[in-house]
């Protein structure tokens, strides 16, 4: 085990009735990008405050290096946190932000100095020591903000929405950046973000919360692919939703009866349905495609063009389905045109209903 | 006891031991001996009689109401109509003199908080504060300069021939009134200006939009979010009119007594502590109940003031 | 622009104007009648343009050490009270919401509580205190000074607190907790990262406490005891009469706060032209010669140089012949007037104590009310008319006068010895409004 590694035993943490986070149980390995991914009030950064320090979790245990955190501080544990609005001391300079660390642990002015021109150097920003703090761009008080966690020497870097602020050009450079940066110093990053762009594009493991519950945990292309969960399902990029009832299941694949007919879906996370049970059939708008043989009958209503993609949206049986198609090429398709769609069973998963 | 431990105990973890103690300390001090057991006392004290030194203490130091009953009846049966008669006649002169300072302040209040900008404001916000620097004896006498019989007001009006003989407006309690609404200004302004200055300035041009007329959107738009300012600042403007001691002493008619007056008097002229803190109490007693009175028609929480 | 804006502009003009016209007219009549040699501050008549209320105020003893006691007592007020202030603010900003608003409560009420009765209670309180314990205790909590601290800082540590909570709620509490993940202990982190941050609040409290611990009148003038404050000593001067050495001294008050406050706009806008990046820095300042010109300090240099040098051409300013015309104008008045009561007291001896209450008939341009201080001031030649005009002051004079024919009528002042025959300088313990005016005039026939 690694000095590096996370562990979150059971962990629940509870304000007076509320439950902000329920039994999370997880290991981050050592040297992993692993973001927490949720909508906002889902217990993530009650969860990375928790593990952090800033509080204790109501049951369970945190370990970090496989050494249980329980009352230490936030100043005695090997984590450095990047807040959400970065908290650089605005009275400061930046050289003083980033050595304040090493202030506080008695280090000499001088090597201070030493070692905060060295980490300006790591995010590519030589010479701005002494400049102040309002004086930066966005996106270079988000490396400074780095700069200064990574001048405690921690083994795991926590970061708290930290490119919410950036406007969205500056967010994909930073996202690029963050990673290459993860990879050269090697920490443990633990990523908070209700940005599935964000989670997706830059982390080696994604868990994704809602209402305080860990959902899945995967990586990123099998949480696209292969939601375990409505929520995730929903949550993690679109998707068209199709209620039914069991009809039969052979191995994965599972028909069901549907307002647009009978359909075969692939069970999601392996599991066996019952005959009868209502379930959900999940299908992704670009795994859906129109097939002159396909099964299901559609009306256009209206088809939107975004550039790189074009949206179709479809009535089917009173349902309403959305199939997305590559952006270029054929005129728009008028509303009211019948059309057939087809979709393969293996891109679909098929889970509970919700309450069932 | 719990829970002031617990307290502490978030300071120690917030701050550190030492912090912890000093605000801890502070606060303590600041609140039981500074603010608490002094009231105490002085209620205590309206309830003795006034002894000389040597008997306090004494077989003779006992509890009386004799103060208390001498503010309703006098030394006699009758009714104490002059006393009560000065602590009403105070309690209404500040309400008045409160009520005018809103009518006045609050027009600059919002002029300042959505009319005026940069320079402008900077220079409105100093010159509400320049006069308030001027000791409040200074200010009182100023008004003395302009009211007295010699004054500006009577020099100019008899100069332009509107009458001939010195109009008495220190008898007639106007330079007083004049002197106390000049005096609290700036406590009424800052706090509906804080107040008015949340109010989105959209809101207003939205409600214009929709065609209300200015005085509708003042009452509609403006006057609720300002009515938690205008409160606090009634609330300190009232109690500072009805508390006020230098200005009726220096420009207070010769007749017309400020109820601060005769606790002056009862302590310094009469040497009467235990009546002068009796009256103390009552005017204390009277004033509280009445803003408490009033904060509860307006639905106001005592927490908005000073805010 | 639309048409009803256009006129809710000009209504906010127009009012504004009026609203500073009320706030700074009693400023400026008081200036002006600073500079009228009149012996009652006025405006109108004007007399002859004089610097020497300016001396008589600095002559004024009383007021002098009352003023080093103000100065003793502030300091000691800011020393407490601001820490004070500053714990009960960092108090309410952590403790939880319920007892929030409860200790709010408890810390607000001396703002509330009429300063008459916190003197009273500081006094009896104390006073108690100390005839329990006895001994070193006593002498102390009856000691002026001491109580007059205790009760200032009860109710201005409330206006630190109150500067206090304002900054703090500015204050972003992630970078304390920033600074705790960094490493730093909460005493670090509380030295290092909110004390900064509360400095400018400190100052701003530190000079607001003074201020309001200087201009208290009503709590000191009970715990202050036999003593005086500058307040208190300039309250009962006035009580017993004035002079326009009052106005002088609020000259010199408007005119420091008026330095003060340009030099904190030179520094507001310098800052502002720093902090808004080279876009918002004007050619003003990137130019040498103007950085140093609008620098906050030159601007007060300036100031203060301008201020010196107004003291010292008002103090070469000579007013004694100025003086003298208006004198012989007011003997020569007087002496009509004089003539005119003989003349009218032979025709009827019957009515004669009512003759002079109707000074109706001066001559044109002449107010009635100049009357009074005249007197005053011709007291060494024009002694004999006072005593024979002794009661109808009350009805011919309205009040202000009180104190200026008090000076006429021996045995209706405090302090009769002053204005007396021989015109010799009084005794500097004298308290008298005329004391100081006097000796200016001592010369004269």
């Amino acid at each position: 085990m690694s000095t590096r590694d996370v562990t979150l035993d059971h962990v629940s943490i509870r304000f007076g009735q509320h439950t902000a986070v329920n039994n999370a149980l997880l290991n981050i390995a050592g040297g992993e990008f692993f973001s927490f991914l949720g909508p906002s009030g889902c217990g993530k950064t009650t969860l990375l405050r928790c593990i952090s320090g800033f509080i204790e979790p109501t049951e369970g245990r945190v370990l970090i290096g496989g050494k249980d955190m329980k009352r230490v501080g936030p100043n005695k544990r090997p984590t450095a946190l990047i807040f959400q609005n970065l908290a650089l001391f605005p009275l400061m300079s930046v050289a003083d932000n980033i050595a304040f660390p090493l202030e506080v642990r008695g280090v000499g002015r001088k090597e201070r100095r030493k070692r905060a021109d060295e980490l300006l150097d790591l995010i590519a920003l030589p010479g701005v020591g002494d400049k102040k703090v309002y004086e930066l761009s966005g996106g270079q008080r988000q490396r400074v903000a780095i700069a200064r966690a990574l001048a405690v020497e921690p083994d795991i870097l926590l970061l708290d929405e930290p490119l919410s602020a950036l406007d969205l050009k500056l967010r994909q450079h930073m996202r690029t950046e963050l990673r290459a940066i993860q990879q050269r110093v090697g920490l443990t990053f633990i990523y908070i973000t209700h940005d599935q762009g964000e989670a997706l594009t830059m982390s080696d493991r994604v868990a994704v919360m809602n209402a305080g519950v860990i959902e899945q945990i995967d990586d990123p292309l099998t949480i696209y692919e292969k939601p375990r969960t409505p929520f995730v399902a929903s949550f993690v990029g679109e998707t068209n939703s199709i209620p039914g009832k069991v009809v039969s299941q052979s191995g994965f694949d599972v028909s069901l009866d549907t307002a647009l007919g009978r359909l075969v879906g692939r069970s999601a996370g392996g599991r066996q349905f019952a005959s009868g049970q209502d379930v959900v059939l999940f299908v992704r708008p670009e795994q859906l495609m129109l097939d002159p043989g396909g099964k299901i009958a559609a009306t256009v209503v209206k088809e939107e063009f975004e550039g790189s993609q074009r949206h179709l949206f479809l009535e089917a049986g009173n349902a309403a389905l959305r199939v997305s198609r590559v952006g270029g090429g054929a005129e728009l398709m008028a509303p009211g045109l019948a059309v057939k769609l087809n979709f393969d069973p293996g891109r679909s998963s098929v889970m509970p209903a919700a309450g069932a | 006891m719990e829970r002031i431990k617990g307290i502490f105990g978030d300071f120690v973890g917030r701050h550190g031991l030492g912090v912890a103690i000093y605000i801890s300390a502070s606060v303590l001090v600041w609140v039981i001996v500074l603010i608490a057991l002094p009231q105490v006392a002085m209620l205590d004290y309206s309830f003795r009689h006034n002894l000389p030194p040597a008997q306090i203490g004494g077989p003779e130091d006992v509890y009386t109401i004799s103060n208390y009953s001498y503010f309703l009846f006098g030394n006699g049966e009758s009714f104490n109509a002059l006393d009560t008669g000065v602590l009403f006649k105070t309690l209404f002169a500040a309400a008045i003199v409160t009520f005018i300072d809103i009518l006045i302040c609050y027009p600059i209040a919002f002029i300042l908080a959505h009319s005026a900008t940069g320079v402008a404001a900077r220079m409105m916000v100093l010159g509400l504060i320049v006069p308030f620097w001027v000791n409040e004896i200074l200010r009182a006498f100023a008004f003395r300069v302009i009211f007295g019989a010699t004054g500006l007001v009577n020099g100019i009006g008899m100069g332009m021939g509107l009458w001939d003989t010195p109009v008495d407006f220190i008898r007639a309690d106007v330079a007083l009134y004049s002197s106390l609404t000049y005096s609290y200004i700036l406590l009424m302004v800052f706090p509906i200006y804080n107040a008015v200055e949340a109010l989105d300035r959209n809101q207003i041009e939205a409600a214009q939009d929709m065609g209300a007329p200015w005085w509708r959107v003042h009452w509609r738009i403006v006057l609720p979010v300002a009515k938690p300012g205008i409160a606090s600042g009634a609330t300190i403007v009232f109690m500072l009119t009805a508390g006020a001691l230098a200005a009726p002493q220096i420009i207070g008619g010769p007749s017309n007594l400020w109820f601060t007056q005769l606790v002056y008097q009862w302590f310094n002229d009469a040497s009467n502590w235990q009546r002068g803190a009796a009256y103390a109490t009552i005017l204390l007693g009277s004033c509280l109940t009445f803003v408490l009175l009033l904060m509860k028609v307006f639905r106001v929480p005592i927490g908005a003031i000073g805010r | 622009m639309s048409a009803p804006a256009t006129s809710g502009r000009s209504f906010a003009v127009f009012y504004s104007i009026l609203f500073f016209a009320f706030l700074f007219g009693p400023l400026l009549i008081m200036t002006v009648t600073a500079f009228n040699s009149s012996s009652f501050p006025r405006v109108t008549p004007w007399e002859c343009f004089t610097t020497e209320w300016f001396s008589v105020l600095i002559n004024n003893d009383r007021l002098m050490q009352g003023l080093v006691t103000s100065i003793f007592i502030g300091i000691g007020v800011v020393a407490i009270s601001v820490p004070v202030g500053l714990a009960g603010a960092l108090a309410l900003s952590e403790i939880n919401p319920a007892l929030r608003s409860a200790l709010y409560t408890v810390l607000i009420t001396p703002v509330l509580i009429p300063g008459v009765v916190l003197g009273i209670s500081t006094i009896v309180f104390w006073g108690n205190l100390g005839r329990s314990l006895g001994g070193g205790a006593q002498d102390l909590f009856f000691n002026g000074i001491f109580l007059t601290i205790v009760g200032q800082v009860t109710f201005i540590s409330a206006y630190a607190m109150l500067i206090f909570s304002a900054r703090l709620q500015r204050f972003d509490p992630t970078l304390t907790e920033a600074a705790l993940d960094l490493g730093a202990t909460p005493g670090q982190a509380f030295r290092r990262i909110l004390l900064p941050f509360l400095r400018p609040a400190i100052g701003s409290a530190a000079f607001l406490t003074l201020l309001a611990s200087f201009e208290n009148y009503n709590t000191t003038v009970f715990t202050i005891l036999a003593d005086n404050t500058f307040t208190t000593a300039l309250a009962s001067k006035i009580r017993y009469g004035t002079d326009p050495s009052l106005s002088a001294l609020a000259v010199i008050i408007i005119a420091v706060t008026l330095i003060g406050a340009i030099t904190h706009e030179a520094y507001t806008r310098r800052r502002e032209a720093i902090l808004g990046g080279a876009a918002a820095r004007s050619a003003l300042y990137t130019n040498p010669l103007g950085r140093i010109v609008t620098h906050p300090a030159t601007i007060f240099a300036l100031l203060v140089v301008l201020a010196g040098f107004a003291v010292w051409k008002g103090s070469q300013h000579e007013a004694a012949e100025c003086k003298m015309q208006i004198m012989d104008e007011k003997r020569a008045n007087q002496e009509r007037l004089l003539e005119e009561q003989r003349l009218r007291m032979q025709q009827q001896p019957q009515n004669a104590p009512q003759a002079p209450a109707q000074p109706g008939t001066p001559p044109a341009g002449t107010n009635p009310s100049p009357f009074g201080g005249a007197f005053g001031n011709v007291a060494p030649g024009a002694s004999a008319p006072a005593p024979a005009t002794p009661a109808p002051p009350a009805t011919t004079n309205p009040s202000p006068f009180g104190g200026a024919f008090g000076n006429v009528a021996p045995g209706a002042t405090p302090a009769p010895a002053a204005p007396q025959p021989p015109p010799q300088p009084p005794a500097d313990a004298n308290p008298s409004p005329f004391g100081g005016a006097f000796k200016n005039i001592a010369p004269a026939p």
